[in-house]
């Protein structure tokens, strides 16, 4: 889980910096990847440890003014922070499916599934996937600063993310973590999905 | 044929060189300029289409044919497509300056172009699809090998 989160945080300016250097094959095969820990993170959301299942952790308005008024005690991701990583799950996602379907300027690259599109088509999606990266830019700077609101005022985000331990309010019940065999499933279910899509998706590709 | 584009070559470099050599006319550079956009552009055009028919599992041979002809023609044109002045100094192009700075690398990288486009157009019309697929490579790869240095990213 943590992990996913810092090979997010890799992958990204990765493929930022890939498709920016003329290495547009690291920049397709780090998106697959990309798609790999979306599928695993998808799933793990229902079937992971409590802090993260969407069921869990996703609230409505009610519990997230609640918890701007200083009324929510728990652990995991907080009411505001929910809405924040489904912002930030659903925009890589976005910009994952377009991609699959994206074609370079020139042709010499495509996405694994472009072939399920047509040209126009596929152009249309790289020019949207080149703008959508400033939708991504912008959740994580408003992701950044969010962590550095919570550190100004003494909760520091940064160190439980890389241990996954944080000192729990008293009164609030820990956390019930996954088994590691149900992650190892999640994982490979995400792959074979992937090399799916890698291979076209058929029987759907183009014949 | 070989004789016609050997010839044809011959001539537009000596045009373009000429041209280049007297100092290009304004409307003359901006001409060439938009030639050589729309001609890469429909380059890039047929690319695309010949990418989904080499990698479709039934492929269109008389389509591949006249994409490898479209291509192989317009890289004998790219010849008079570069003389000195056509570079950003004058206009919006994906044209970047290091061509004329680096005219040695950069005509030796476009003839391996040319040179790709004529055996991919060859192993076309003799339709066999293993060549088809490995002249193919090797001709993106020529596109590639230029535009990584070359090119820069235009939006328009």
């Amino acid at each position: 889980m943590r992990l996913v989160h810092w090979l997010l945080a890799a992958l990204i300016p990765f493929s930022w910096w890939s498709v920016k250097n003329h290495h547009t094959d690291w920049h397709i095969w780090s998106g697959i990847t990309i798609l790999t820990l979306l599928i695993f993170r998808l799933l793990w959301g229902f079937v992971g440890s409590s802090t993260a299942r969407w069921a869990d952790f996703v609230r409505g308005p009610r519990a997230v003014l609640g918890y701007l008024r200083g009324g929510w005690r728990g652990t995991g991701h907080t009411p505001l922070g929910a809405i924040s990583v489904v912002a930030m799950f659903g925009a890589v996602a976005v910009q994952v499916g377009l991609g699959l379907v994206a074609e370079d300027e020139d042709g010499l690259y495509t996405g694994p599934l472009a072939g399920l599109v047509s040209i126009d088509t596929s152009d249309a999606a790289r020019d949207i996937h080149e703008q959508w990266f400033y939708v991504i830019l912008g959740l994580v700077v408003l992701h950044l600063a969010a962590i550095l609101f919570y550190r100004l005022r003494g909760q520091g985000l940064t160190w439980p993310m890389i241990t996954g331990r944080a000192r729990a309010a008293p009164g609030t019940t820990a956390m019930r973590p996954g088994k590691w065999w149900v992650a190892l499933i999640c994982l490979a279910v995400a792959l074979a999905i992937s090399r799916w899509v890698v291979a076209g998706a058929p029987p759907f590709s183009p014949s | 044929m070989r004789i016609q584009l050997v010839a044809a070559t011959a001539l537009v470099s000596l045009t373009a060189a000429s041209v280049a050599f007297a100092g290009l006319p304004k409307t003359k550079a901006l001409a060439i300029m938009h030639e050589r956009h729309e001609g890469m552009e429909k380059i890039g055009d047929t690319n695309k289409l010949l990418r989904r028919e080499i990698i479709s599992s039934s492929p269109f041979m008389p389509a591949i044919q006249s994409g490898a002809a479209t291509i192989a023609g317009l890289s004998v044109r790219a010849n008079g497509w570069f003389p000195k002045g056509t570079g950003p100094e004058l206009g919006k192009t994906g044209a970047k300056p290091e061509i004329w700075q680096k005219p040695q690398d950069f005509t030796a990288k476009l003839r391996s172009f040319q040179a790709a486009a004529q055996a991919f157009n060859a192993a076309a019309r003799s339709g066999d699809m293993n060549a088809i697929k490995a002249r193919y490579a090797d001709l993106g790869g020529s596109c590639k090998a230029c535009h990584d240095s070359y090119r820069a990213e235009m939006h328009h």
